[in-house]
């Protein structure tokens, strides 16, 4: 493991020297292209200090993590019961599913215009794609997590005479609790590229928005500091899920151990 | 008191042509307090007969009643060791342990100390607090069995509990049923295809023939066991070495080869 | 009740309630169309979707008919998805064998993965233009990881004894690559595909709705911009459609992987 880390720290830092000298002393790439390292520091402290495209960084990064979090709670909210619900009941299933079909090939993307047709450039329309994205992977991974309890624990419930509202709290939640969280991670990431893709489109802040008009200024650095603040961020909130998980099904982790 | 009966029990699976006869003419009563094994040729439908007596499956003609109501569906005076031990791996050995409790509406100082009678009897002290995934197989049968004698029910049903353990495992926990079983006895209706296991544990041996599964033959062990004081062993190899042990166990192997082979052909 | 759920239904239940289903869906989505309850402009009829779907394929719009839009929309993904699939599954098996080379890129790899590849639309239109080359490497950064990682991971599983047996009979690297890695990791990498085409057909929507000036995700922003819902919903049909129709080619491959005992 320790070479591991070793060689990664290596490959990484050779990456930031060639990065450096590229973009600097031995001007390989053109600064029009991609930034050098001091175009990063200059933009970061631009967008932190002044700000950018209609506000400081630190309000870019609240507006984005505040539509992210609230599209993905609604998501999950409703995305997790349906699919217990198709998972448990097959006539539940047979009457939604079909409808599901229809509409689970349509990429969230393609959800963004029609967004904007019915709730305009605001954060409604954003919540709403989030909403669509992160839905569907919520609800595979919840019915899969029923479909795939084994039946004798479920028999074991009965045979108890676990009452309904407890087995479902006390036997068919937490057996499908890793799924629904492999799930969540799922939404999670299709939470960020949706938001992400929605500022693109249209937005007044938002990390999205300082990309976007980076690209109109041409202006690579904040081009590269927009990137690093949404792979920061995606990275920042998957950990917290993580965390999250971990702390929530203690018994996996001791099956691990 | 239970009595478990079955009458004129058929069972099929599936419909439309695809389906198949798994039970004929099971005509079988178990006596209250009356410890019965299964023996038979896999596929013969000896899990199924069981699975009737839990209610998890129900008789395509015929009944089966225990106590004389018919069997509508799973409930705790028919408590279930199933082999894979199906325990509920987020909780701990004590939540495990306490559910069926907690359904009866049982309240808690009195489920705490039934709990903690359970984990005595099964030997899983020091281990309450700890998750299924964390113990051994054997413990962890012990934990489904203290599951379902904590809930002190009439009828006990065994689906071959102790055909996951390794052998030195499986030889003490039959040991241990034994004992258990004796000192507080149960209706036990118990499924194995282990022959030794059977007559080692059983007061009955039913022996069933292949698909679609009949009764063969009924072995009463309880009355050589008496007879020949087994009980007074403390090790199964000491039982095994007997003579009325060795001519039961024989029987049933051939009764049980004849049909494997014409399984076979 | 045997199953672990409530029992299953019989063919015709499932036909039945799923038709059920789909009208009462069809039912309210029209409902409220014709009611007014929600302003036609916004949200047609599907029988107005249909009739717009088809009006498409004859009637050009924002440059082209449907399936001219189409067409480009797929040969752009047909670029981006089979970069991803060359560059990245060789890659991923090289990974899977050489220790060195997977603790290299791992790191680079690691970092990259958490940007969204849509947020590469500003680099990629300044590197690549809005033409082709742009939307490709957007559908590249979203197609490229699941094939890498799948390859990687089936190479990094295979069963030890096979590649043992393989250094026994004096099998080269190269070979051991070729011939042991890469087929006991197909059904892993077919996985990756159809979950790397998926992604690679998203981001290509979400490429066209910022930067291009053809494809079905231009058309959509143009309907949107003239306020005409019936084809930008048209377009999602379409989109659905392809997307469909890519996945049933892999899951068909997936069997075909699957029969042939390399799963």
């Amino acid at each position: 493991m320790k070479r591991r880390y070793a060689i990664g720290f290596l490959t990484i830092a050779t990456l930031a020297i060639f990065w450096f000298l590229a973009t600097g002393p031995l001007a390989l790439i053109s600064p029009g292209r991609f930034p050098s390292p001091p175009d990063v520091w200059a933009s970061l402290k631009q967008v932190s200090t002044k700000g950018y495209a209609n506000g400081l960084l630190y309000q870019h990064v609240l507006h984005s993590l505040k539509l992210v979090a609230l599209g993905f709670v609604v998501a999950i909210g409703t995305g997790v019961p349906l699919g217990l619900l198709m998972g448990w009941s097959r006539r539940a299933e047979a009457i939604i599913n079909p409808v599901f079909s229809i509409i689970r090939p349509i990429p969230p993307l393609a959800w963004i215009p029609l967004a904007i047709l019915w709730l305009g450039l605001g954060d409604a329309a954003k919540v709403m794609v989030i909403w669509f994205a992160a839905f569907v992977p919520s609800v595979i991974n919840s019915f899969t997590g029923v479909r795939r309890i084994e039946p004798y624990v479920i028999e074991a419930a009965r045979m108890l005479g676990t009452p309904r509202w407890r087995f479902v709290r006390e036997v068919l939640i937490p057996a499908a609790a890793p799924l629904i969280f492999t799930g969540m991670r799922l939404s999670l990431q299709a939470s960020w590229t949706t938001l992400v893709a929605a500022e693109l489109v249209g937005a007044l802040y938002g990390l999205g928005r300082i990309l976007n008009v980076a690209q109109q200024d041409i202006y690579p650095g904040m081009i590269f500091v927009g990137m690093a603040c949404v792979a920061i961020l995606g990275w920042a909130t998957t950990r917290l899920l993580a965390e999250v998980e971990t702390r929530s099904l203690p018994w996996i982790q001791m099956a691990r151990a | 008191m239970a009595v478990i009966t079955f009458e004129g029990v058929r069972k099929s699976f599936g419909h439309n042509g695809g389906g198949f006869l798994a039970l004929e003419k099971i005509d079988l009563t178990i006596a209250d307090k009356e410890f019965v094994a299964i023996v038979g040729p896999s596929g013969c439908g000896k899990t199924t007969c069981m699975r009737m007596v839990a209610g998890f499956e129900f008789p395509t003609a015929g009944t089966v009643n225990v106590d004389g109501h018919r069997v509508t569906g799973p409930g705790p005076n028919r408590a279930v060791v199933f082999q894979q031990f199906a325990l509920f791996p987020w909780k701990t050995v004590s939540e495990n342990i306490a559910l069926g409790l907690r359904n009866k509406g049982v309240e808690k100082l009195e489920r705490e100390k039934r709990v903690h009678q359970a984990v005595e009897l099964m030997g899983l002290e020091g281990y309450e607090g700890a998750f299924p995934h964390q113990l051994s197989g054997g413990m962890q049968q012990r934990v489904a069995i203290a599951r379902a004698y904590v809930l002190e029910p009439d009828v006990l049903l065994m689906d071959e509990p102790f055909g996951a353990l390794d052998a030195q495992t499986r030889t003490t926990m039959q040991e241990e049923l034994v004992r258990i079983a004796r000192r507080n006895p149960r209706t036990v209706l118990f499924i194995t295809h282990a022959v030794e296991e059977a007559v080692y544990l059983a007061d009955r041996v039913v022996i069933m023939t292949r698909r679609p599964g009949r009764i063969k033959e009924v072995i009463d062990i309880r009355s050589v066991r008496t007879a020949e004081k087994w009980d007074k062993y403390e090790r199964i190899e000491d039982v095994m070495d007997l003579e009325s042990f060795v001519h039961w166990r024989t029987h049933i192997w051939r009764s049980l080869r004849e049909e494997k082979s014409g399984q076979d052909r | 009740m045997a199953t672990a759920q409530t029992t299953a239904l019989t063919r015709f239940q499932t036909l039945f309630l799923g038709t059920i289903g789909i009208l009462l869906f069809l039912g309210i989505w029209s409902g409220l169309s014709l009611s007014g309850l929600v302003p036609k402009q916004f949200l047609p009829t599907p029988f107005e979707i249909l009739s717009k779907f088809v009006q498409l394929l004859s009637t050009p719009f924002a440059g082209g008919t449907l399936q001219e839009h189409l067409l480009s929309s797929v040969l752009r993904f047909a670029y981006g998805f089979f970069l991803g699939a060359a560059i990245g599954i060789p890659l991923g098996l090289m990974m899977g064998w050489y220790r060195l080379l997977d603790e290299i890129v791992s790191p680079i790899f690691d970092a990259l993965r958490f940007i969204a590849p849509i947020a590469w639309v500003p680099f990629a239109a300044l590197w690549f233009g809005t033409g082709i080359g742009g939307p490709i490497l957007i559908i590249f950064a979203g197609a490229f990881p699941p094939c890498l990682i799948n390859a990687y991971r089936g190479a990094r599983f295979v069963n030890r004894s096979l590649i043992e047996a393989a250094q026994m009979l004096g099998t080269s690297n190269t070979r051991i690559i070729t011939e042991v890695l890469l087929p006991a990791s197909t059904a892993s990498i077919v996985a990756g595909l159809r979950v790397s085409a998926g992604l690679g057909w998203q981001s290509l929507i979400g490429a066209e709705l910022i930067v291009a000036s053809t494809g079905v995700g231009f058309m959509m922003v143009q309907a949107q911009l003239n306020i005409s819902t019936s084809i930008v919903m048209s377009a999602m049909l379409a989109i659905g459609l392809v997307g469909l129709c890519i996945d049933i080619i892999l899951r068909w491959v997936e069997a075909a992987v699957r029969r042939r005992g390399l799963a």
